[in-house]
């Protein structure tokens, strides 16, 4: 390939042209970065130590917001609801992916591509939508799908909206509804790529099928499974839609998540600094679980090398 | 197999009650929860000029800028509809940011205290000529719109909430009452008298007063000389009995199983104003677009005074924004579009009461007799109701504390101690002012 005339050595001020034109075309991403992404990151810390409506005067209140957040019971309200909701929906909801995309994945099912696409149906519809059924599924009343469905077994109804686990598994069942197409099909992604094999020499050693599950599938499942645990857990920490269509404006203590905390801050009453401040403990929360998922990873990691 | 198919009948009929009402029930102070409304715009007119107007709720404008596009032909108009929480915010984030408002904003009566510290970024409507329409309109609604000096007018009132109560004539007859509206407002002239008819409406019937004791709560509310905050904007619900007796009295309902725990704007709610589980409805004008929707069948619902006097509930404001390269003749089109002719046209298409009393002069308006409603004048019930409206200052934070109030209610309907909620409430609304 030397004697290509285009990769012949380079100029020192050719070298700078081809330089300059990388950092041309990678600009957009950067523009639009420091626009929509660090602008509004930093100012948001600046803000923090605000107060301020949004329209009016800010005020330099130093850490009074930060005070005010942790000095807030629905702020912790807000972080437990977002853990209690997320575990909720997403463990059941890997178990059941697993499951599904095992079955889907098997040789025994026909019409297997129409499953496949019913089971990723719920991933693409509108999450107002989703929320909207689903407020009328959970309905408090004697006759809402739900509670007329527990009447049958002589179960008072409940105040799905209202009360404190009712909230939580509603929302949770939004969450686990509209994602787990979603995992199943990565899942099964995942285990297409298993080598049929491994599965066949399970047979003939006369594993059950739920052996094969959990001595082939899982295992060899897991870069996926921690894929999608990731992802899981970031999807929960921005849980945001569902509970606000669920709830209202007003959304209650029972069923806050951070995010819907801070939003109704700074949006319902127009109190941007401790919405500010409410971010930046979001941030940190974030950090920390990252800091988990990694260590977490890297073990996981190490563990397979070594078996 | 057919139980099963019932089962799914019973949320999909829901959905589509629920789509169905969308529409109707953002006008003026009704809270759209999960109800998420498409943005429409249409510009009308094909002037040199074109005004963009923000608006929310069924107003009917499209039909009213017709005719005045038809009269000023450089001007043309871009109405925009969208949820009313939604164009709030809009609102609010595009002054915020400077940029993005409409020459035009429909804000309505509640809202327009968020934007009160943010007098730049509104036209002063009396440096346009307001002061010349003044007159026009009645007092209180006028103050509601001015900031707290009365040098600055935020906005012209375009309609106003004035609180009546609609019964259901059959169900008062049903429990061996004259149903017309004179035996009914005899009936029941105070808040005691309304019990003791729930009473008797029950044990004859079985039926309830009313579905919600929000809208108890709210009648009441609505009634007080003062509510949440003073206009120094301190909290005055503690030692002012007026907001604990519309929660007692609303408590009281709930203990004696009078009220139904069915909140507002919720499909049950609007299925609920056709079957007749409930006799009374305390609500405002706005609201018999939102009855007639709901139950077609004319001569159930009539209209009558409500017990000690009204309330104001609703009403909006057209505002612009000082972003505006045309405020003078946005000016013109918003005095022209909240003219006493004007509003009679709204209030006869819309059913969006007056705020100019010169309306309810006109032999239009007096004589004016709804079928639906039996055929009475409604539109005297009405402007004798604004009328007695007593001015409230409402304050910046009202809809935040009014929201935890309704969560008070909500959990008390549902068998939780009033005076533990109430205390709980106080304790959430100061951590809320303290923001």
């Amino acid at each position: 390939m030397q004697s290509d005339p285009r990769n012949r050595p380079k100029g020192n001020r050719e070298k700078r042209r081809t330089a300059l034109s990388a950092y041309f075309f990678v600009s957009p991403f950067f523009l639009l970065f420091l626009i929509f992404g660090l602008f509004p990151m930093l100012f948001s810390f600046y803000l923090a130590f605000f107060r301020w409506d949004g329209l009016g005067e800010m005020t330099y209140v130093g850490l009074a917001n930060f005070e005010f957040i942790f000095n807030d019971p629905v702020f912790y309200s807000s972080i437990l609801n977002t853990f209690i909701i997320g575990l909720l929906g997403t463990l059941p909801q890997i178990v059941f992916a697993i499951l599904i995309a095992f079955a889907l994945n098997s040789a025994l099912i026909k019409f297997r591509n129409t499953f496949r696409t019913i089971i990723f149906l719920p991933y693409i519809t509108s999450v107002v939508a989703v929320a909207i059924i689903f407020g009328v599924v959970f309905n408090n009343q004697p006759f809402g799908f739900v509670n007329y469905i527990l009447s049958l077994f002589e179960v008072d109804p409940i105040r799905w909206n209202a009360e404190y686990w009712p909230v939580k598994i509603a929302i949770a069942t939004m969450v686990f509804w509209r994602w787990v197409g979603y995992n199943t099909i990565i899942f099964l992604a995942g285990m297409q790529s298993i080598p049929k094999e491994l599965y066949e020499a399970a047979k003939i050693d006369g594993a059950t099928i739920s052996q094969q599950i959990r001595l082939v599938t899982l295992p060899m499942l897991k870069p996926i499974t921690l894929f999608v645990v990731f992802t899981a857990t970031i999807g929960s920490l921005q849980l945001f839609t569902e509970p606000l269509i669920f709830l209202g404006r007003n959304l209650r203590e029972e069923g806050i998540t951070m995010v819907a905390y801070l939003w109704r801050d700074a949006f319902v009453y127009n109190s941007f600094g401790t919405a500010s401040a409410a971010a930046i403990a979001l941030f940190f929360i974030i950090i920390v679980l990252t800091v988990i998922n990694l260590l977490i990873t890297s073990r996981l990691g190490r563990s397979k090398k070594v078996g | 197999m057919t139980k099963w198919l019932k089962f799914g009948a019973v949320p999909l009929l829901s959905v589509s009650l629920l789509a169905a009402c969308g529409g109707s029930d953002g006008e003026n102070g009704g809270s759209s929860e999960g109800v998420e409304s498409e943005t429409t715009s249409e510009t009308i007119g094909s002037g040199e000029i074109e005004l963009v107007f923000w608006e929310f709720g069924n107003t009917g404008y499209d039909k009213l800028i017709e005719e005045y596009v038809e009269e000023n032909p450089d001007i043309s108009i871009n109405l925009q509809n969208s949820d009313m929480n939604d164009m709030h915010d809009n609102l609010f984030t595009s002054i915020s940011a400077d940029t993005g408002a409409p020459d035009i904003a429909l804000v309505e009566e509640a809202q327009i205290e968020r934007y009160r510290t943010a007098e730049d970024s509104f036209n002063n409507l009396y440096d346009l000529g307001a002061g010349d329409v003044q007159e026009d309109f009645l007092d209180w609604v006028w103050h509601n719109g001015e900031n707290a000096d009365g040098d600055f007018v935020f906005g012209l009132p375009t309609d106003i909430g004035p609180t009546v109560m609609f019964y259901r004539t059959d169900v008062f007859e049903e429990a061996g009452f004259d149903s017309s509206p004179e035996a009914v407002s005899e009936l029941i002239p105070t808040w005691d008298a309304y019990e003791e008819v729930a009473l008797q409406i029950y044990e004859e019937t079985g039926k309830l007063m009313t579905d919600a004791g929000e809208l108890i709560y709210n009648a009441r509310r609505d009634q007080a000389s003062e509510q949440y905050f003073n206009t120094d904007e301190e909290l005055i619900m503690d030692d002012h009995p007026e907001i604990r007796e519309a929660y007692d009295y609303t408590a009281d309902f709930f203990d004696q199983d009078l009220a139904g725990d069915i909140p507002l704007w919720t499909p049950e709610w609007f299925a609920g104003m056709d079957d007749g589980s409930y006799a009374t409805m305390l609500a405002p004008a706005w609201m018999q677009g939102v009855i007639k929707d709901n139950s077609p069948e004319e001569g159930i619902w009539s209209i009558t005074t409500m017990p000690e006097g009204a309330g104001n509930w609703g009403g909006s404001f057209l505002t612009i924004p000082s972003e505006t390269e045309h405020a003078e003749e946005a000016y013109d089109f918003i005095s022209w579009l909240t003219a006493p002719e004007q509003q009679l046209k709204s209030f006869q298409d819309y059913g969006l009461f007056p705020s100019t009393p010169a309306v309810y002069e006109m032999p239009e308006f007096i004589d004016y007799e709804d079928p639906y409603f039996g055929g009475i004048p409604t539109a005297q019930v009405f402007s004798e109701a604004a009328q007695q409206v007593i001015p409230v200052y409402k304050g910046r934070n009202y809809y935040a504390v009014d929201d935890v109030m309704k969560e008070a209610i909500d959990n008390v309907s549902a068998g939780d101690d009033r005076d533990e909620e109430w205390e709980a409430s106080l304790d959430t609304i100061d951590r809320i002012l303290a923001r």
